[in-house]
């Protein structure tokens, strides 16, 4: 009786543990025998803030400095910028030359060999889906956009490209002519880099286009857009722009493989929303730098001490945080572990403009006013901290990382607005005691010590300084709206390319908040957006530069600092001023 | 009943509607959503205003578009139609998708913490009742008061530099300089002399009892460099089974019980049997055959409680039952620790475990107790500040209600009718005494969702309050409203069970309609 109860137990126990190994995974137990995969080939794990959503980083919507990283990381193009600001060919891609001056004429030639991800070679078609976006030359929407269609919603520029007739396919649609009806500066980086990330092929079938010459055919048949004459959308473009503009949207990895194709050094390969975005490296990929790491991944920290901490702890190898004097010290303590850490002047820069209207109508009472702006000071008290050599800037529209900086520095004038000269501003004033109410972003620390370091050095000179300091959200909506004199806060100097310097000085643009207006300035700057040879560029953009600083514009005060740091693993990381930051030679990153 | 919940239903969506409305129109007025437009340079500055203005819809008056949001939101009460539109984002995203993803992240991260806080606080806040005045209740009071004001981001900073870099660095040579052993063993033995009850000499011998033991295993935890292959064994899972044994029948049934003692300690011997059949069963494990175990586990206890029998088989039966699920508990602990070599050696982790950030490491691959693990080492800093902050609450909420319901005339009347002291306490005192922090409970569950927007920042975590800070920062008031509506919800919703539960419980409170 009792051996039966047992062996009944026995019998149940053993159902029982066929049921529960029937649920058991099928991945044999790796564990626990210790791992004998070894150490695979080199990765790094790069920090981020945002989080990456878009495979597109063209659109409106898109265009947040992850998803280019991550584009620029995944595709190739004729160019890149590197961190001395040069743009740089790449002609294992292909050739992107200059065939004529008049009418400019630009030829881009895509190599053999290349392609995406997926085999298909990357040809003009790619490239005149590019130049499709970039131009708007198909929209048709009215001002109102009551009537007409408006197709690739591009967060760039589009005035260069709109300036181009529909290209010249040839050579087996392996090259794309443009040709410019004027000539425009910044032809050299409008197209072609330094990324195709969009791949004609697959938007050409989901439009249900045969292929990518029926998608030549399609945009060839279409006429230039004209807004005053809005036609019905073209459902084929429409299906084609609205994948454009939204289709390559992902929070996750898509299920559908051809929403993310590389021509670029790297794949995507797998995404944790919201957490991290891990990209291997392209075997077919030959027609560029070639990386050395063999993955990449991008984790998604917000807050810097949050990302010094996962430096110092191993979980990221390349961190560029928000650079504070915080910051900053608790990186400089983690060199004794081995990190580096790299400091350099970002494209941003404070400054303080003067209007030129009310008590700085005339040109005595602007330049007394310039003359007693303690810029030394300013960069002490503010970015000395964060820099021990920092200098103040002293040119309106180059930043010392450009190589014409120091000749226009020189020829501008800016050398009599060094530091504060009370007794020179105080006989410029000649016993006059102007009322001078100064606006700035008071919850900006930054703006708030330069306005009173201002102030201090104002009044001894005799200015009465009214104190304008408006909320965050309000600052913004102030600019150029008048019921300030003078006002204090950041550009950003595009570092590379021109068409940003009307927008800030011509006479009447929109970023001309201080109706800044000089005649022989504005024939320059006319000059200068239709001038095609760099080296002539700069010569006009000097020229700009001394006509600013001579009608007492404004003064530059100084550049933001930015701040990268690795760990002891990586080698081959470099500072980069502008907004592609440490990616920009991805490809030189390697394991130790 | 029901015409009391109804009424506190319409309540809710009528507070609902004007709360929602509030919010609204204070997001949309907490800021410039062309801020980051407005010093561009750029020279489609225009159109990047009016493309983001066309996003955001910002030509209608912020009061209309509230309107226009809550149609889109009014779709979601319909079911089954999937018509539910809270609006986008800035990137595009629609916020239900958002929300999904925000919420799970954030309930990973909450859950645990509030499980462990609300047990460790309860059991703390009884203990420390029962021992008013001393030492412990003092102690207690004072770490929880310490805890509770101490704020949670300086609290998560110091717990990664220590908990995290710095037992990272430890692992690298899990070696415990003999001074350090000695001097926890000696902390953990003051602790020991505060806990233990009764005179000064059983105090005394306690506290030697616990240093040396402390000590001991300390001593051997840094010659065997245990750290680098953690493991529990047989003979601890033997040794800890009978301990629990002991103190699952003192609790649930009386030592004096002998059928649930014996009981509770034959489901240790099974335990310690099936600790070797399940073993290779366990290299395969996934989360549904753990839970089929557990469960295993505690139908296995009940069945060893039946056949024992005694007067009283419902104790015996708990006894075993809880007893066989803890020694089952210990044999999966003892198995993870198994695993963690394989894990600490990863390639991905790279002999750092324990993380600063997020929720898992990016490619982890792994079986179930790989994967565990890697979930465990970036939950438990998170998990151990939540808790340490919020134990506070629960700790003294606990002890006031016990001390009031110990005074009452019905314990004295137990007291007086010869029931045992654990009787008085676990029956009659604890139950009632567990009514008002019934309440307390679900309100926070209530608050919970919303309530760990530091805890997110610090360990990087993109969950609700990430959020609602990234909506307030862009001045969008959808993903702002996403998070309002089911925070709001979820506070309402526990209120109104809150309400419901207390009447169940405590007989005294009717609900009137």
């Amino acid at each position: 009786m009792r051996f039966s109860r047992i062996s009944k137990a026995v019998g149940v126990a053993a159902a029982a543990a066929l049921a529960l190994s029937a649920c058991a995974s099928t991945n044999g137990g790796t564990t626990p025998s210790s791992n004998a995969a070894g150490k695979q080939g080199g990765t790094a794990t790069v920090v981020e803030v945002n989080a990456f959503n878009t495979f597109n980083p063209n659109t409106a919507d898109g265009n947040t400095d992850i998803n280019s990283k991550v584009s620029y990381a995944t595709h190739s193009g004729f160019y890149y910028i590197d961190n001395q600001l040069n743009i740089v060919h790449n002609d294992k891609f292909g050739k992107m030359e200059k065939t004529s001056d008049d009418p400019l004429t630009v030829k881009y030639t895509i190599n053999d060999g290349v392609k995406w991800s997926d085999g298909t070679p990357v040809t003009a078609a790619d490239l005149l889906l590019q130049w499709a976006a970039f131009s708007g030359y198909y929209n048709d929407a009215d001002a109102e956009g009551k009537a007409g269609t408006s197709y690739f919603s591009y967060a760039g520029d589009p005035t260069g490209l709109a300036l181009t007739d529909f290209p010249e396919i040839g050579d087996n649609n392996r090259s794309m002519t443009i040709k410019y009806s004027k000539p425009f500066a910044d032809w050299e980086i409008a197209l072609g880099g330094p990324g195709i990330d969009i791949p004609a092929h697959v938007l050409a079938k989901k439009a249900g286009l045969a292929d990518t010459q029926a998608f030549i055919d399609h945009l060839k048949s279409m006429p230039r857009g004209d807004a005053k004459a809005p036609k019905t959308a073209d459902a084929k473009l429409k299906a084609m722009s609205d994948l454009w503009n939204t289709g390559f949207d992902s929070k996750t990895l898509p299920s559908d493989p051809s929403l993310f194709l590389s021509n670029g050094p790297f794949v995507v390969q797998s995404i944790n929303q919201d957490q991290s975005l891990t990209m291997v490296r392209n075997k077919d990929y030959n027609w560029g730098p070639e990386a050395k790491l063999d993955e990449i991944t991008v984790r998604y920290i917000g807050s810097s001490p949050a990302q010094v901490q996962a430096l110092k702890n191993g979980e990221a190898d390349i961190i560029a945080p928000q650079a504070s004097a915080d910051t900053l010290d608790q990186l400089k303590a983690l060199e004794s572990q081995g990190v580096t850490v790299e400091q350099g002047n970002q494209l941003s820069y404070d400054h303080i403009d003067l209007n030129y209207s009310g008590p700085f109508a005339d040109k005595n009472v602007r330049e007394a006013f310039l003359k007693t702006v303690p810029r030394k000071d300013i960069v002490d008290k503010i970015i000395k901290k964060l820099d021990p050599e920092a200098k103040p800037l002293d040119s309106q529209l180059f930043v010392p990382a450009q190589p014409a900086y120091d000749a226009s520095v020189q020829a501008n004038g800016s050398s009599s607005f060094a530091d504060a000269d009370v007794s020179a501003a105080k006989k410029l004033l000649n016993g006059a005691t102007p009322e001078v109410r100064i606006m700035y972003n008071k919850d900006n620390p930054n703006r708030v010590d330069a306005f009173s370091l201002i102030r201090e050095s104002a009044t001894k000179a005799g200015f009465k300084i009214v104190d304008g300091g408006l909320g965050a959200s309000d600052w913004g909506k102030a600019l150029g709206k008048g019921g300030y004199d003078a006002t204090i806060f950041g550009w950003i100097n595009p570092g590379v390319g021109v068409s940003g310097v009307p927008q800030i000085f011509r006479s009447g643009n929109g970023s001309n908040f201080n109706k800044f207006s000089d005649p022989e300035a504005d024939k320059l700057m006319d000059e200068l957006i239709v001038t095609t040879d760099r080296s002539k560029q700069d010569d006009l953009t000097k020229q700009i530069d001394k006509k600013i600083w001579d009608s007492a514009y404004g003064l530059p005060l100084f550049q933001s600092v930015g701040v990268d740091a690795y760990s002891d693993r990586i080698t081959g990381v470099k500072f980069m001023p502008n907004q592609t930051g440490v990616w920009w030679n991805f490809w030189e990153w390697a394991e130790k | 009943m029901v015409t009391y919940i109804v009424r506190r239903l319409v309540t809710a969506a009528l507070i609902l509607l004007g709360a929602s409305f509030l919010v609204y129109l204070l997001t949309a007025a907490s800021g410039d959503p062309l801020a980051e437009f407005r010093a561009s340079s750029a020279p489609n500055k225009q159109q990047l205003m009016d493309s983001r203005s066309a996003l955001l819809d910002l030509d209608t008056p912020a009061p209309v578009r509230y309107f226009k949001w809550l149609g889109g939101a009014a779709q979601c009460l319909v079911p089954f139609t999937g018509s539910c539109n809270l609006g986008k984002n800035i990137a595009g995203q629609p916020i239900t998708d958002a929300l999904g993803h925000a919420l799970i992240q954030t309930l990973t991260l909450v859950t645990g913490a509030a499980v462990l806080a609300i047990l460790v606080g309860i059991t703390l806040g009884i203990i420390t009742a029962l021992r008013q005045y001393s030492t412990l209740d003092y102690g207690v009071t004072f770490m929880a008061f310490l805890f509770f004001s101490l704020p949670i981001f300086w609290v998560a900073v110091l717990l990664k530099e220590f908990g995290a870099i710095g037992f990272n660095n430890f692992l690298r040579n899990p070696e415990i300089p003999l001074p350090v052993s000695l001097g926890v063993a000696a902390v953990l033995g003051a602790v020991a002399v505060v806990v233990a009850g009764g005179d000064a000499r059983r105090k005394a011998s306690t506290g030697a009892i616990v240093f040396a033991a402390a000590a001991a295993v300390l001593i051997y935890f840094s010659v065997t460099q245990w750290f680098k292959t953690p493991g529990l064994g047989p003979v601890v899972i033997a040794i800890a089974g009978v301990g629990i044994a002991f103190a699952v029948t003192l609790l649930t049934a009386g030592l004096r019980n002998r059928k649930a003692l014996q009981s509770a300690l034959i489901a240790v011997g099974v335990g310690l049997v099936l600790y070797f059949v399940v073993q290779p069963l366990l290299d395969q494990a996934t989360f549904l055959m753990v839970l089929l175990l557990a469960v295993a586990a505690v139908l296995v206890g009940m069945a060893i409680g039946y056949f024992m029998g005694g007067y009283d088989r419902g104790q015996s039966m708990r006894a075993a039952a809880i007893t066989s699920f803890l020694v089952g508990f210990l044999i999966v602990l003892d198995r993870f620790m198994q695993a963690w070599p394989a894990y600490f050696n990863n390639s991905r982790v790279r002999g750092r475990p324990i993380a600063t950030i997020g929720a898992g490491t990016p490619n982890i691959e792994g079986d179930f107790w790989i994967l565990g693990l890697d979930s465990f080492t970036h939950l438990i800093l998170p998990t151990t500040a939540l808790i340490l902050i919020s134990l506070a609450g629960y700790t003294r909420f606990t002890r006031a209600s016990m001390l009031e319901i110990m005074n009452m005339d019905y314990i004295r009347t137990a007291r007086a009718k010869g029931l045992s002291e654990r009787t008085v306490v676990m029956r009659h005192a604890f139950r009632n005494a567990l009514i008002p922090v019934a309440t307390i409970v679900a309100f926070d569950i209530g608050g919970l969702i919303g309530g760990a927007v530091i805890t997110e920042t610090v360990f990087s975590v993109r969950g609700m309050g990430f959020l609602f800070l990234d909506g307030i920062q862009h001045v969008d008031p959808n993903p702002v409203m996403g998070v309002f509506v089911c925070v709001a919800i979820t506070a309402m919703a526990f209120n109104l069970i809150a309400d419901l539960a207390y009447s169940a419980l405590d007989p005294r409170v009717r609900v009137k309609a």
